[in-house]
């Protein structure tokens, strides 16, 4: 986490883009929702707002989830569904739900606790070395992608992640996964997942911009910042807040009550 | 503070490795090992071992050309198998597999067809062949002739295929991290032990349909080197338990801690440690229970691969518990092991039509070769 803060020490982008620019695509919901009258009155004035943002020079994007602020409503999850025509039975985000009690306090009620899942787009990814034809790769802005021409559906990166975030879709054969929502942020729009959350949990933006609220708020958090799996060494580039230590790799305790049912094939 | 935790809402992610996976690592396994067991007899003309080692050979070709099947019906697209030669990607085991299974199958093949060429002219001029199979048998004998130079060279390439294969397929598996149980050096070792004792076991099955094999020097033989094995495999298990329950080795320890709570899992271990004893119980003290021995080194390698395979998909990375896998009846499961065997039969069929299996075994071609 800490070499990822200095790591972009390259020289920030100096270029005076258009301000609305960098502030849509660094933003939680909320704070998109505010700059939208600059970016309308922005995208009059200026044609370039209509080149894509996500080939913006040097930005890495990243994403922060405050789990405190998650109310485990699932409604990122029914937005990516319909966002990337997610098959029924897969999914390429969703908020784990759990149900915890403290044994030696038999007349506390259970407490809950949620946890959204996503690809990490890991800066060390475990995916990518494996694959044998070359279709998984990371793209200059940090996306973790599937070159869905190229993929043999093999499966060998679904067994090389650390996080179960990679699966087989089953109407293309192949290899499938959140890809941040790389088609709308190259039309300078958030992922599907952070512009629908309730909460504002999910606060998107660019890594190597000091100023950008992600960044701000990853600061903010100090040591509360947390990654899931440090121990693996990937370097992950989705950043929890409020994540419990128990949550954090694999989780001990009963499994899961509800599972979707398996798809026709 | 004691918490107990219930998931209640979490995706459960299937095996994305199908049966297909657990047949293909099956049979190329026994078909290297059926291979090793080839060589004595076949290059190092050691007395005694010439039926057997032909009978290896017969089941090292059926599982080398059932395998690939297989595996291409594990993938996902495949259609695209040509994908693995347009797009070489050196840092990715699978991606040099690609190319050791041809080298492999090409000197299998050769070596096949050089040992067997003397055989097949026996065979056209005085096996009974109906006119047009002792024509083809003829064709295929393509005058019969011993090269010995070739065999030896066709061999040496089978033999550095096989190598290639072994290794790949082990640290194929081996190097998934983000699977404790498959993150382990020993998984390699395990695979090559038991695709060897699996070798054996064809050998001593297929042995049974050839009187002049099956007599109680060869299966002595066959038993004792069954036995080795099967002591070699109880070995590295007790190793791999011993590092997980040390904390000598913190991946084996995670795998342990990850599995040893579950009771289907200890029964799972308690069966493999189990026939491997019964096994090698058996191949020392009634060495001519040839068949059954046989059968339970088949069996234990099958075993050892659908429980890493399946088995290890079953662990959630970092849900809570377990996924259950439940065998579909199509393509996706039964039907997919049931077709790889009826393959292999076929073949079986195919192949003992032209050569039968009391030929290849007797050790009265041995002084044509």
């Amino acid at each position: 986490m800490k070499e990822m803060r200095n790591g972009s020490g390259e020289p920030p982008v100096a270029a005076p883009n258009p301000h609305a620019c960098a502030e849509s695509v660094s933003a939680s919901r909320r704070a998109f929702l505010r700059g939208i009258p600059v970016l309308t009155v922005g995208a009059v004035a200026a044609p370039a707002l209509a080149e894509a943002p996500g080939a913006q020079a040097g930005a890495h994007w990243g994403m922060l989830v405050d789990v405190r602020k998650c109310i485990g409503c699932q409604a990122c999850t029914v937005a990516c569904i319909h966002e990337n025509a997610v098959p029924e039975g897969s999914f390429r985000t969703i908020v784990s739900t759990y149900s915890v009690k403290q044994a030696d306090d038999a007349a506390q009620p259970a407490g809950t606790y949620v946890l959204p899942r996503l690809c990490n787009h890991c800066d060390n990814p475990p995916c990518i070395p494996v694959c044998p034809v070359g279709a998984t790769f990371k793209r200059a802005d940090g996306l973790v992608l599937v070159d869905g021409e190229r993929c043999v559906g093999c499966a060998y990166c679904v067994q090389a992640c650390p996080y179960d975030a990679r699966f087989i879709n089953h109407e293309t054969g192949k290899a499938d996964k959140c890809t941040f929502c790389g088609h709308r942020l190259d039309a300078g729009l958030l992922p599907a997942c952070v512009e629908t959350c309730v909460g504002g949990a999910r606060i998107f933006g660019d890594l190597n911009d000091p100023e950008g609220e992600l960044r701000r708020r990853m600061k903010a958090a100090g040591s509360e910042l947390k990654v899931l799996k440090p121990e693996a060494g990937t370097k992950p580039r989705v950043f929890y807040i409020g994540l419990d230590e128990r949550f954090q790799g694999k989780v001990e305790g009963q499994g899961a009550l509800w599972k979707p049912e398996s798809h026709g094939g | 503070m004691n918490p107990t935790i219930v998931e209640t809402v979490n995706v459960a992610r299937e095996v994305a490795w199908l049966p297909w996976a657990v047949q293909y690592f099956f049979l190329i396994g026994l078909s290297y090992g059926a291979f090793l067991i080839s060589l004595p007899g076949i290059v190092g003309r050691r007395p005694g071992w010439t039926g057997i080692s032909r009978l290896a050979l017969l089941g090292a070709l059926l599982c080398g050309l059932t395998a690939p099947v297989a595996l291409l019906a594990d993938l996902h697209q495949p259609g695209r198998f040509y994908h693995f030669y347009l797009y070489f990607t050196p840092s990715s085991w699978m991606s040099w597999g690609a190319f050791f299974i041809p080298v492999y199958l090409t000197g299998l093949i050769l070596y096949a067809w050089l040992a067997l060429r003397p055989l097949l002219a026996q065979q056209a001029a005085d096996g009974n062949l109906s006119p047009r199979l002792a024509a083809l048998c003829r064709t295929l004998a393509y005058g019969g002739h011993e090269s010995r130079g070739a065999l030896l060279a066709a061999a040496a390439l089978a033999f550095v295929g096989a190598a290639l294969v072994a290794l790949y397929t082990g640290m194929e598996v081996m190097v998934v991290q983000a699977r404790p149980l498959w993150d382990t050096p020993l998984l390699p070792v395990q695979f090559v032990v038991t695709a060897l004792a699996g070798g054996i076991g064809l050998t001593l099955l297929l042995q049974r349909f050839a009187p002049a094999a099956a007599g109680a020097p060869e299966t002595l033989r066959l038993a004792r080197a069954l036995a080795a094995t099967q002591l070699l495999a109880l070995l590295v298990g007790a190793v791999w338990l011993a590092l997980g329950l040390s904390g000598l080795s913190p991946s084996h320890a995670q795998a342990l801690a990850q599995v040893a709570p579950s009771a289907s899992w200890k029964l799972t271990a308690a069966w493999a440690a189990g026939s491997a004893a019964l096994t090698l119980w058996l191949a020392l003290r009634h060495p001519g229970s040839g068949v059954l021995i046989g059968l339970l080194a088949l069996h234990s390698a099958w075993m050892m691969r659908w429980t890493v395979f399946i088995g290890g998909q079953e662990v959630p990375k970092t849900g809570a518990g377990f996924y259950q896998y439940h065998l579909p009846l199509g393509h996706e499961g039964l039907l997919g092991i049931v077709g790889t065997f009826g393959l292999w039969i076929a073949l079986f069929v195919a192949l003992t039509a032209l050569l039968p299996v009391a030929r290849l075994g007797g050790e009265n071609g041995r002084t044509n070769i």
